[in-house]
């Protein structure tokens, strides 16, 4: 599933990483009514855990939560990381923290949830 | 108690703006809502362990939905994994459901964690009050239809997972969700208080254990162990120090403030035991104190080896000490083994005395028959004046002389080791008289000065009357032994004075050398008996460490002290004092002037 477009050669990598980053603010609104505050921070550094092997310059959502990172930190991690690898990183990202969402709660949260990060994201495109 | 989930039934002014019927409904709906959550916050803070926390939240769940199966996974090391069932459970579902929470473990980034781990360390935890009867309605299944894991937090930090489980579909919706994450959040505080009391306990459990472990090592310990407050109450006395103070027939026990048991019994060593203490609570470290404790009676009676330290607050808040710490060891054995010694060395004396006297007696015979035999000779020559040849007899005059003069350095040796014993023993008879010390000083220069030829042995009396009544013979030897070791350590020669000064009503002597000092290391040894100063490599230094010792009992015998300083310059200094009558001249004086 692609949330952004690996195409989106017109994009730099700091309105990636500020457009996911916003998408995640988005995924933590919606589900700390129901889960709690501390549950997106965790299912999304389970989620860098699970994707670190083929996304190195993710490792840093793994170290401190998603919450303390800025664009700053980003940049020092993506040093030769084109924009079609950050995106499908961050695509991948969503994704580990969407199949997350499901094993806690079904259906329930995730699929409308989706579609409004999907939503979203494309209109930064 | 914090709640990470938004009440949907938050209530703003805006609400009881509304019109009366509007306000009294929300008002009811708020009351209800209030009632119910203070019933399950009763609930759950009333809860003392683990078990009253499930059954706590089991009743809280069971008010509002169905379920076939609630499980709580808590983090550590080993995870923990209650299964709290609602009805007797098919094993696949059991199975089923150990897998999906080992699955939603990984999600929410606990360390890892296989299904297989988890059944094997899981427990049933299944409440009978609150097991509930299967309905018609209840699917008999092995397979999940519903399930909801829910994280459960205390302060913003992840303590474990609620899981939730169902045979039926879409038990559970939005609402329900929200509900139960409340009542997690009730819970998880409650088994956090859990946790921090077992924890708390688990300390408290531990800390005993030691205190009864130290409690046992101390009452086996072989030495005796009395701790004091900083008021010389004792607080502590093991079973050692018991037996050794009972010698005193004295109750020392827990709480007795030894000030006030010096103050009602003679014990002779009681006074010694509190300045002892006194010293470690005012801070010092005493080491290895002696005090004979048994009786006075016996051949060698019981003695103890005392060591004390201060006792600092653990928390090393105050600098003061809050007490005395002292070991009592029983050295009487070595005291025995110490008499012994002395014996041996005392009869062992006594028996060479007597080959030595004759020894002696013959040496000057055959000295006197010698010389005049060499006079008788040296008489002829000169008569028939024939040249004055070295004699043969003249080796053997010179052979005998050194026999002589070692045999008078084998009997002074005796003779200090006669003196120890007697030393040892509380022996050392004095036999008084009255003499000018100013000349027994000068002859003792005058003998030392003829066998040290690179010393230059120097007098400096000013006073005028120098009678004293004292042991003449012993005072000489006090002497001769502190100018042998000025001549002796003072390998390069010089000067070595003697002065004679009144301090007070005493006299002192000083006798000043310019040899190598005493170094820090033997302050405190040197008056010890067998005490040498080591030998170095460019340097020999003959004797065997009694000179010192017995010049300090004679001195302290007769009432007086013995001391040194270490000169400005080099050298050192040794000081005697001595009052001008024995004490037991002065008692008597006292005791006839009442």
């Amino acid at each position: 599933m692609s949330l952004l477009n690996d195409d989106s050669s017109s994009i730099s990598r700091e309105q990636v990483t500020e457009a996911y980053l916003k998408a995640i603010r988005l995924i933590d609104e919606r589900v700390a009514p129901l889960l709690g505050k501390a549950t997106t921070r965790v299912l999304v550094q389970a989620a860098a855990k699970r994707v670190m092997n083929e996304y190195p310059f993710l490792s840093c959502l793994i170290q401190r939560p998603y919450t303390d990172i800025n664009p700053s930190i980003i940049q020092e991690q993506l040093s030769g990381v084109t924009s079609s690898t950050l995106i499908a990183g961050l695509n991948a990202l969503l994704d580990e923290c969407f199949a997350g969402l499901r094993e806690l709660t079904g259906d329930l949260i995730a699929p409308p949830l989706h579609d409004e990060v999907a939503h979203q994201l494309r209109q930064l495109q | 108690m914090e709640s990470s989930v938004q009440s949907g039934s938050q209530v703003t002014d805006g609400a009881f703006r509304s019109s009366n019927g509007q306000q009294g409904a929300r008002l009811a709906a708020i009351r209800h809502e209030m009632e119910y959550l203070n019933t399950i916050g009763k609930r759950f803070v009333a809860a003392i362990d683990r078990f009253q926390v499930h059954r706590a939240l089991l009743a809280a769940l069971q008010e509002l939905y169905s379920f076939s199966a609630c499980c709580i996974l808590l983090k550590g090391d080993p995870f923990e994994l209650f299964i709290i069932p609602c009805y007797p459970l098919e094993a696949s579902f059991l199975e089923a459901m150990i897998q999906r929470i080992a699955n939603a473990a990984n999600v929410i980034d606990f360390p890892h964690v296989e299904a297989e781990q988890l059944a094997r360390s899981a427990y049933f935890d299944a409440p009978d009050d609150l097991a509930r009867a299967r309905t018609q309605d209840d699917v008999a299944g092995t397979e999940i239809g519903s399930s909801l894991n829910i994280p459960l937090t205390v302060e913003n930090r992840i303590i474990g997972m609620l899981s939730l489980f169902d045979e039926k579909t879409g038990t559970f919706d939005t609402d329900l969700l929200q509900l139960t994450t409340m009542i997690a959040d009730y819970a998880a505080v409650a088994l956090e208080n859990v946790r921090l009391r077992e924890r708390e306990n688990a300390l408290w459990r531990e800390a005993e254990l030691e205190r009864q472990r130290l409690e046992l090592i101390i009452r086996s310990m072989a030495e005796g162990l009395m701790i004091t407050d900083a008021h010389s109450n004792i607080t502590s006395l093991n079973q050692s120090a018991q037996y050794f103070l009972s010698q005193a027939r004295v109750d020392f026990k827990s709480g007795v403030d030894l000030h006030q048991l010096a103050g009602t019994s003679n014990t002779t060593w009681l006074p010694r035991l509190i300045e002892i203490i006194d010293q470690a609570i005012a801070g010092k470290t005493v080491i290895n104190q002696e005090l004979v404790v048994g009786v006075s009676g016996e051949a060698v009676p019981l003695t103890l080896s005392i060591s004390a330290a201060p006792l600092h607050d653990a928390s090393g808040t105050s600098t003061h000490p809050i007490g005395a710490v002292a070991v009592l060891n029983d050295v009487t054995s070595n005291k025995q083994v110490e008499r012994l010694k002395d014996e041996f060395v005392s009869v062992v004396s006594h028996e060479l005395r007597t080959p030595l006297t004759a020894i002696k007696g013959y040496t000057q015979h055959l000295v006197r028959r010698i010389e005049r035999r060499i006079r008788k000779i040296r008489n002829t020559q000169q008569e028939n004046n024939l040249p004055l040849t070295e004699l043969p007899e003249s080796y053997d005059l010179r052979s005998i002389n050194i026999v002589q003069s070692q045999t008078e350095h084998l009997e002074r040796l005796v003779n200090d080791l006669l003196d120890l014993s007697q030393v040892q023993w509380g022996q050392l008879n004095l036999r008084y008289e009255e003499f000018f010390l100013a000349d027994l000083l000068v002859e003792q220069a005058k003998s030392v000065q003829a066998s040290a030829e690179q010393h230059h042995v120097a007098i400096d009396i000013t006073l005028s009357d120098t009678r004293i009544i004292a042991d003449r013979v012993r005072i000489g030897q006090v002497i001769g032994n502190i100018l042998d070791n000025a001549v002796k350590y003072s390998p390069q020669g010089g000067q070595v004075m003697i002065r004679l000064q009144k301090e007070g009503e005493d006299y002192k002597v000083s006798v000043i050398d310019q040899g190598v000092g005493v170094s820090q290391e033997h302050f405190h040894h040197i008056f010890e008996r067998f005490y040498r100063v080591h030998n170095t490599a460019s340097h020999q230094y003959t004797g065997i460490g009694l000179g010192l010792y017995i010049a300090k009992a004679i001195v302290e015998r007769h009432g007086g002290r013995i001391w040194f300083t270490n000169n400005p310059g080099s050298g050192s200094t040794f000081h005697f004092t001595l009052p001008p009558f024995p004490p037991e001249h002065n008692d008597k004086h006292s005791s006839e002037s009442l």
